[in-house]
């Protein structure tokens, strides 16, 4: 069986396990696993302390409001703590930034790559909240209940990064 | 549920979920770009079997009318749009939404700064979400699925779709052994002794 002391997992097991959660997530939490919303939770809050009028905005609202949000709010802090445990219990080490920066692009500092993340991550959660959902909320749990939306998203999503990735090097 | 129960639980489920996405590798930028150049499928495989997982498991809670589903709203403009859009931050990223808080969690600092555009990203959408949704939600479909279309019960539908998934799966292994595609990563240079049940199907990944 797979361990918590187990350098890496096979990606099958790692699914297997991911897929499992949807138990909870639709049994307990009656939602499915998503990630993307916790983004317009955390915007939310921060808005609202420069900008008292964010909280009057019914999309920031509803994220600030609602239990479901909460939950998925806790649920990404949950995974950087899974992620920190994992590494430890497996005993992976990994400098500030990963090697593959250096192998794919021509970013070599952590400045660099800063710069990169921070516009990254922009695009990704401009997209993620365009699209209505992200690699968890359609990819994995659209998927698996036979959305259509989801599948064209996730289609879409491979149509964008696979554009973009060629501008990178192979390596 | 009250609201510190499901803060307890989705923190609970998260550090499995991040558990997954740090042993699997998931979480590396390499790995989800090399994912889009076709030189590294270990994202495919754990997204597959992610989903053949959730297919088998909803097809029987929702088979047996213990859960109702949450599909989301098939809406053509905004779904297209914002999925390039995302496509294309994954790849500048290295990450999705979810695994960047997973590489914060083994120490890539970079991600802080991902984290950080995120919410930026989801605060100027928050801002401008009227014009958005004006401008993209064309060709509205509803909260359509394959099922419905095919004019099928979901749980049968869901059964198929998992079972070539498998099939698909024992094929991407055939071709390119998870052990191999791991080696070059964090970690890959001890990766666990071959045991029987590291694959779904419990043969293919002992001929890596």
């Amino acid at each position: 069986m797979i361990r918590l002391t187990d350098s890496a997992w096979s990606p099958y097991a790692a699914g297997i396990v991911i897929g499992l959660l949807q138990i909870p997530a639709f049994m307990l939490a009656d939602t499915a696993l998503g990630a993307s919303s916790s983004f317009v939770t955390a915007a939310a809050w921060i808005a609202s302390i420069f900008d008292p009028a964010a909280a009057q905005i019914d999309y920031f609202a509803k994220h600030m409001t609602s239990d479901k949000y909460y939950w998925q709010s806790a649920l990404v802090i949950g995974i950087a703590l899974g992620a920190y445990i994992s590494a430890r219990l497996g005993g992976v080490k990994r400098p500030s930034f990963a090697k593959a920066w250096s192998e794919l692009t021509s970013v070599k500092s952590l400045g660099g790559r800063m710069i990169m993340g921070f516009v990254g991550g922009f695009i990704l959660l401009m997209g993620a909240r365009i699209a209505g959902g992200c690699t968890s909320g359609h990819g994995v749990s659209g998927m698996a209940q036979l959305a259509v939306g989801s599948t064209v998203a996730v289609i879409a999503m491979f149509a964008g990064g696979i554009v973009t990735a060629l501008a990178f090097k192979r390596a | 549920m009250t609201t510190l129960m499901l803060v307890i639980l989705g923190l609970a489920m998260g550090v499995v979920f991040g558990v997954a996405l740090e042993k699997s590798r998931v979480l590396e930028p390499g790995v989800l770009v090399r994912q889009f150049q076709f030189t590294n499928f270990t994202m495919l495989k754990m997204f597959f079997a992610a989903v053949a997982t959730g297919l088998v498991v909803l097809a029987v809670l929702n088979g047996l009318g213990l859960t109702a589903l949450h599909p989301k709203a098939a809406v053509m403009g905004s779904t297209i749009v914002g999925g390039l859009l995302l496509g294309a931050g994954i790849v500048i990223a290295g990450a999705c939404p979810g695994t960047a808080l997973a590489q914060i969690g083994v120490g890539y600092k970079d991600a802080w700064a991902t984290v950080a555009g995120g919410i930026l990203g989801a605060m100027v959408y928050g801002y401008n979400i009227d014009a958005i949704e004006g401008l993209l939600k064309v060709g509205d479909f509803g909260k359509i699925t394959f099922d419905q279309l095919l004019g099928m019960p979901y749980w049968l539908l869901a059964l198929i779709v998992a079972v070539a998934l498998t099939g698909v799966m024992v094929a991407l292994e055939k071709w390119r052994p998870w052990r191999a595609e791991m080696a070059g990563l964090p970690g890959g240079d001890r990766l666990p002794p071959q045991r029987e049940d590291t694959m779904p199907t419990g043969t293919a990944g002992q001929k890596a």
